[in-house]
């Protein structure tokens, strides 16, 4: 059958392309200037300020960067260590409760839910939630308080359960039970098995946090060395004081040190992963928030 | 007496009734003027814990669990504080299971499972009361240790009030059983060894949100005292309502009112704006298009607040940023952001519909995918055209989504959304009569002023409270209306 393409569909077609067009461009652009910032020679930006292209291009930020690593390379390796430390037990934690409460022979399956559910209704506050890690279980300038925020969160936890009834069907279970399989037997060799989609959503969600998390090692770091990536960068923005200690240890003058364009290749350095990943992970998000979404 | 209860009509009526009249005595022997703890004594207590004669005088010889508090401010007893305040919040969850089990013995409505329900509830109201009470005795010996000496004795009301919940209790439990067998249902034991798997599955996450969630909720109290680390968790002076008058005279309104309005703004302008993206990019022909300008808008999402603020500082910043290059290059005279508060609400939410735009494209997205096809291919054959589609179809099919996210929303106005405003803002103090929501203020308290971390906590519970209560009342009003846009 032959579409007749109509004036109005033409004209709706013109205005969709020109203003999503638009939209993507105000996304991205904001990258764009800081990626060729971090390219710019520093003169420059202090002479004419930032721009979309870059202009005298260089890498010698990068360059000073990376003459003394040890400070980012220590912040990245803590930040993967509380990524996968996170992600891991969260993810299993998460499926672990989903599965419960998605057992219609699990009694107080609802009581649970509700309790977990409670959590994002009502709270402490953020100062009694400060004070149980820092004072009561005194762990101030430990790693825990940092990662353990996070493994859990009701929102993904409903998303799980969403995923667990969608992929494995309750006849399943019921006919391994009469098989006589039990729990862990059902969890790990029947669900698991099949929940492929639905851990690597959730994992990337958890990932994605721990990954972008500062304000907890803002809150509970001691010392550098527990920092996370992205607190790392929020100092160096802050203080011009961390950019002379690294100026010290590098041997340079202060004057040398790039100063603009090296906050700018931090921030580069810092997101470099998660946008390297985007393209390729971006569905499991997309289905994740869809399924979220369907199921309120 | 056994037989008669298990007498459908007769004796579980009367069982109901008099382990009701329980609950309804519990509950008036727990109001305000019954004294459940005898202050004894006072001639040599007194001076032991540094009660003066003026601050005597305001004191009483015996206090109920509702005004013991008083006692602790009043008489400077910080070290009792902590205690006192959780029996308050076990005094207000066995006001509320009393009362609700008073509420279902009257109505007395038929379920499914029978009078279960009913008999899961009255066991809780007996079983809050009876924790009530073990805690308060717990509490005078708790403060007698504290005094050094016998300062507090427990009322015979606290006893008297026991026995009667255990007889109470056990009558319930009689009940049920019987009620039990009737619908093949089982209690909280069985289900624990029938599914001993599923429990011990629980574990983590029972300590999990203990850690994260529950317990703190108990550091409430420290919105009441003036907490100082020198007389740390246990012993801060109590102050009663002062942080929240300080709080009321101070920055509680400015702080209202940029959370409230910033997030009106939010929810509003970000839900409009995704629902057109939403709308153009499923009608666009071309799929790849369609594909690449999703995964664009979506990149935002994706990057860290601290990254915004790069972003933030390289747009705006006086001396390089990008905006005031482009103004000075078409001759105008450059623009002091950082000084200028005027401009930040307009940045503030710009920021955040960028933030969130692809988010919420895809949720959107969702549904619109979930309308059914065949409603458009009638509307072309009856001649509608693809603003008719939208006006018609599109949006009255979208309402139900929009109305929930409205609702979900709501539910969180009072909370601020920190990580943008602390990244865009940071400690820029030109801007806070603008800028600063509860959460940026709590959080500065925490970090930069330990002095006044109950202030901070008073302001923390004043938007945990408000918020519960506007979720619950918007969910109640929802779900008389129309009940499958309900939250819970």
């Amino acid at each position: 059958m032959k579409v007749k393409i109509s004036k109005s569909m033409i004209v709706f077609q013109c205005i969709a392309y020109v203003l999503l067009a638009l939209g993507a461009v105000v996304c991205v652009a904001p990258f764009l200037i800081i990626l060729s910032g971090s390219l710019t020679d520093d003169a420059i930006i202090i002479k004419e300020g930032y721009s979309i292209l870059p202009r005298g291009f260089t890498l010698a930020a990068y360059e000073t960067i990376f003459k003394v690593p040890g400070e980012i390379l220590q912040a990245y390796k803590m930040t993967i260590f509380y990524t996968v430390v996170g992600t891991v037990l969260g993810l299993l934690m998460i499926t672990l409760t989903a599965y419960v409460i998605s057992r219609k022979e699990f009694k107080y399956r609802n009581q649970v839910s509700f309790l977990i559910y409670f959590t994002t209704l009502f709270g402490g506050g953020m100062i009694p939630w400060y004070l149980m890690y820092a004072n009561v279980l005194n762990l101030k300038g430990s790693t825990f308080p940092i990662w353990f925020p996070g493994l859990m969160s009701p929102f993904l936890i409903i998303l799980m359960r969403t995923f667990i009834s969608e992929s494995v069907p309750d006849a399943i279970t019921e006919s391994a039970k009469l098989d006589g399989a039990g729990h862990v037997t059902i969890f790990f060799r029947i669900i698991l098995p099949v929940l492929g989609p639905g851990l690597a959503t959730v994992g990337l969600f958890l990932a994605l946090g721990y990954w972008n998390d500062w304000y907890r090692s803002s809150m509970f770091s001691v010392s550098q060395d527990t920092w996370e990536l992205q607190f790392y960068l929020y100092n160096l923005l802050n203080a011009s004081s961390s950019m002379k200690q690294m100026a010290q240890s590098a041997n340079i003058a202060m004057t040398d040190i790039p100063t603009q364009s090296m906050k700018l290749a931090m921030a580069v350095v810092v997101t470099g992963p998660v946008l390297l990943f985007y393209p390729f992970v971006q569905r499991y998000f997309v289905s994740g928030i869809t399924v979220g979404a369907v199921k309120g | 007496m056994e037989e008669r209860l298990e007498r459908k009509i007769w004796g579980r009526k009367t069982g109901v009734v008099m382990t009701a009249a329980v609950s309804a005595i519990a509950f008036i022997l727990s109001l305000p003027f019954v004294s459940w703890v005898k202050v004894v004594n006072i001639s040599s207590l007194f001076p032991k814990i540094g009660i003066s004669r003026e601050a005597a005088a305001d004191l009483y010889q015996g206090y109920s669990i509702f005004n013991l508090l008083d006692f602790v401010q009043k008489g400077g007893q910080g070290k009792i504080g902590l205690y006192a305040m959780i029996l308050l919040m076990l005094l207000i969850a066995a006001w509320y299971f009393n009362l609700a089990y008073l509420w279902k013995a009257v109505r007395n409505k038929k379920r499914k499972d029978g009078d279960l329900g009913l008999y899961a509830a009255g066991r809780l109201a007996m079983l809050s009361v009876l924790l009530l009470a073990g805690a308060s005795v717990g509490f005078v010996a708790f403060s007698n240790s504290r005094f050094g000496m016998k300062g507090f004795s427990a009322s015979p009301v606290i006893y008297l009030l026991s026995v009667l919940c255990i007889m109470a209790y056990a009558v319930i439990k009689r009940m049920e059983k019987k009620e039990r067998e009737l619908y093949h249902e089982h209690g909280l034991l069985k289900e624990i060894r029938k599914n001993w798997v599923l429990f011990l599955m629980l574990v983590p996450t029972f300590v999990y949100f203990m850690i994260n969630s529950y317990l703190p909720m108990v550091g409430i109290y420290y919105a009441f005292t003036n907490f100082n680390f020198r007389d740390g968790l246990w012993a801060s002076p109590f102050v009663g309502m002062k942080n929240f008058e300080f709080l009321l005279k101070g920055d509680l309104f400015r702080l209202t009112r940029n959370t409230v309005l910033y997030n009106v703004a939010f929810i509003l302008l970000g839900n409009v704006l995704q629902i057109i993206f939403a709308i153009l990019v499923s009608q666009v022909s071309k799929k790849w298009f369609q594909k690449t300008s999703q995964t664009l808008m979506f990149m935002p999402y994706f990057v860290s607040f601290v990254l915004l603020k790069v972003l933030v500082y390289n747009l705006f910043e006086y001396d390089y940023g990008l905006v005031n290059n482009i103004v000075t290059s078409l001759g105008g005279d450059k623009i002091d952001f950082y000084n200028t508060p005027a401009y930040w609400p307009f940045l503030i939410v710009l920021f955040n519909l960028w933030k969130g735009i692809g988010y919420g494209m895809v949720v959107y997205l969702a549904s619109i995918m979930g309308i059914d096809g065949e409603l458009y291919e009638a509307a072309k054959v009856d001649g509608a055209n693809v603003f008719h589609q939208i006006r018609y179809i599109t949006l009255p099919l979208l309402k139900p989504t929009f109305i929930i996210l409205l609702l979900y929303s709501l539910g969180g106005i009072m909370k601020g959304q920190f990580e943008l405003f602390y990244q865009m803002v940071g400690n820029n103090g030109v801007l806070y009569n603008v800028t600063d929501i509860i959460d940026t203020y709590v959080y500065r308290i925490t970090m930069t002023q330990p002095l006044s971390i109950g202030l901070g906590t008073a302001a923390g519970l004043y938007q945990s409270v408000f918020g519960f209560v506007i979720v619950v009342v918007t969910n109640w009003l929802i779900k008389r209306k129309n009940p499958q846009y309900a939250l819970f």
